[in-house]
């Protein structure tokens, strides 16, 4: 039993803390507190069903059609809402992210019907039994492809030149336009990094369970997930992420189902009271 | 210091005339709001039958809770536009007071204006507490700490549903004012409007007191206000408690007015409905909020309403509005909220003071 909720609870992680990578990367470059991540997944999901299931189109290319779509996304979010907003107040960037996924959210169930559809991919879905331990195909795919995009990801922030310039347009904006770096550039392509994360997330959701607006929430939970680990921290949002996995399904197995969102958000509570900047995060200095 | 930066200009200049204008005006407001409820049970005005799309398709029910969501748009915005404080767990708020109703009104069978008091009072002390992250963390810690407080009391509203009654949700007693029943929707409106005039005009002159501008001076400038006398900690808290005891109020209401709550009604849509209100209205004015709240629960059924229209006019337009009617509606919450964050950050009520400056000398 522990060893099971143990390992569903790292497999769900894992796909928070893609999603809530994809968040932090956003957060770090725009300082944009991205309520509509969740939506952001539930659109790869959408993307991904309509090549996938609609189209019948093979699945290689369905991804890349996916991936495509999902950082058209980000990009036209950022050029369309995001820059006109810069320098506002911090409620209106977040409501506009908020109202942006209403509209995304209204947009695609007007478009696909509000009930759920399923994602048939060729994705192994079997089980593979160690001992007693039942260990979902599915599961296990979605943990290694999280794992092997946030090392790409990571590499690509450490090695690559764009990576470079993100990183540095992250730690400080002017100092980045000084040297010259094209900031809005920068920024979109977090915009569409951060989206392609949460779609990546979200065609694994949609495998999990159905491709539906419903997958918002579970996308939602990389909201307390880059919190727990630290706003400001990469690392922190994979280890939060995890640790959101594996709360929930603790919570699920041992306590109540209905109990995962207050045991998770009543943690989320504990540390802003306790550690404000997060586990991995650094504390910020207030500033006159 | 605080009082002379936010003393209330006083109009000086202001000729003699405009003052009986605008008294004119009042008298017809007040007037319209007095014949509105008649107009809309006999569907008739001063002998003549209106159709439904004359009436853009409004019912006084709608009207009353418009009048409900009125104090929730109020409130946030006193917290949030005055106070400089944002908050996504009004809904939280809401199900305090529908709680605290449910328990001294439906359990222990307390009257009702007693029961609205009680969920005043325990509003109250759930706002400070919501209240407490505020001394510890800033700006969007606090929020997310918001919304923690979200989860946890809708989810408290959860198992007190389930423990006492079923999923069928909360049951309440007929409302009524000592022997006078609120029975019926007309009864009810003329409660309500009174009730949210009181709340608007003691909101408004209570930011004209020194608290008030305390309160300002402590949105636009922290440092500033404290370095100025004010204890920003226990005036945050004030607010957070003033601000929440209404929107508690706002919510026995809406339950006694409802009869019937379930824990879903409180969701974290019905919050983010009030923050729409207050971006649609203009953030810090509190006749805005009341325009965004109109806005936001009339708009749905004067939509419905077109919709025979363009279902006739056939089509892709048609299909759209007869089958995707809910869908169609956010859609345009939403893209109303995106562009005037975008265009008109003052909201309506920016908007309308813009007009006024270009047209009135």
């Amino acid at each position: 039993m522990f060893a099971q909720v143990l390992f569903s609870g790292l497999a769900l992680g894992s796909i928070y803390g893609l999603v809530a990578l994809g968040f932090a990367v956003v957060f770090k470059a725009t300082e944009v507190f991205n309520f509509a991540q969740g939506m952001l997944a539930v659109c790869g999901a959408y993307f991904a069903a309509t090549a996938l299931s609609i189209w019948g189109w093979p699945f290689p290319l369905g991804v890349l059609f996916m991936a495509g779509a999902a950082i058209a996304l980000g990009v036209a979010i950022h050029i369309l809402l995001i820059q006109p907003l810069a320098g506002r107040s911090m409620l209106a960037v977040i409501m506009v992210t908020i109202a942006l996924s209403i509209v995304l959210r209204a947009v695609i169930e007007i478009i696909y019907g509000p009930q759920g559809r399923t994602l048939t991919t060729p994705l192994p879905n079997g089980v593979i039994l160690i001992g007693s331990l039942r260990i979902s195909q599915l599961h296990l795919t979605a943990a290694l492809v999280s794992w092997a995009c946030m090392a790409i990801f990571a590499a690509f922030f450490r090695f690559t030149s764009v990576g470079l310039l993100m990183r540095a347009t992250a730690d400080s904006h002017e100092a980045a336009m000084v040297s010259g770096v094209d900031v809005n550039a920068t920024n979109r392509i977090a915009w569409g990094v951060g989206s392609l994360l949460a779609a990546i997330g979200g065609l694994f959701l949609g495998q999990l369970q159905i491709v539906s607006t419903d997958l918002e929430s579970i996308g939602l939970l990389a909201l307390p997930a880059v919190v727990i680990g630290g706003l400001q921290s990469i690392p922190g949002a994979v280890v939060g992420g995890l640790l959101v996995g594996i709360i929930e399904q603790f919570a699920a197995a041992y306590i109540s189902p209905k109990s995962t969102d207050i045991v998770i958000y009543s943690l989320l509570l504990l540390i802003l009271l306790v550690r404000p900047w997060g586990l991995f995060g650094a504390p910020e200095g207030g500033r006159v | 210091m605080a009082d002379a930066l936010y003393s209330k200009t006083t109009t000086l200049v202001r000729a003699r005339p405009v003052r009986v204008w605008r008294w004119l005006g009042a008298a017809l407001f007040l007037a319209f709001l007095i014949y509105l409820p008649n107009v809309l049970t006999h569907r008739a005005a001063f002998g003549f039958r209106l159709t439904n799309t004359q009436l853009l398709n409004l019912g006084l029910t709608q009207i009353n809770l418009m009048l409900i969501a009125m104090l929730g748009a109020l409130s946030l915005n006193y917290l949030t536009g005055s106070a400089g404080l944002i908050s996504i767990g009004h809904a939280a708020f809401y199900a305090t007071g529908a709680m605290t109703a449910a328990i001294v009104g439906t359990q222990w069978s307390w009257p009702f204006p007693l029961a609205l008091l009680a969920a005043a009072a325990t509003g109250a002390g759930v706002g400070v507490l919501a209240g407490l992250p505020s001394l510890r963390v800033r700006g969007l810690y606090f929020v997310l700490s918001t919304l923690a407080v979200h989860h946890i009391v809708v989810f408290a509203f959860l198992e007190y549903q389930f423990r006492f009654f079923d999923v069928v949700g909360v049951p309440y007693e007929p409302a009524s004012l000592g022997g006078f029943a609120l029975n019926t929707p007309t009864r009810w409106y003329f409660f309500l409007l009174p009730f949210v005039a009181v709340v608007f005009f003691g909101l408004r002159n209570s930011l004209n007191t020194r608290e008030g501008r305390a309160m300002r001076a402590m949105r636009d400038h922290e440092l500033a206000a404290s370095a100025a006398g004010v204890d920003v900690r226990i005036l945050r808290l004030k607010a957070f408690a003033f601000s929440s005891a209404i929107a508690s109020m706002a919510g026995a209401l809406q339950a006694y007015f409802m009869t019937n709550v379930t824990s879903e009604t409180f969701g974290l849509d019905f919050a983010i409905q009030f923050i729409a209100m207050i971006i649609i209205g203009g953030l810090g004015s509190l006749g805005g909020s009341l325009v965004g709240a109109a806005i936001w629960l009339l708009l749905p059924s004067i939509i419905s309403g077109l919709s025979p229209q363009a279902g006739h006019a056939g089509g892709w337009l048609g299909a759209l509005f007869v089958e995707n009617k809910p869908q169609l509606v956010q859609a345009i919450f939403g893209l109303l909220v995106i562009l005037l964050l975008i265009f008109a950050p003052g909201g309506v009520a920016g908007l309308a003071r813009k007009v006024r400056s270009r047209v009135v000398r």
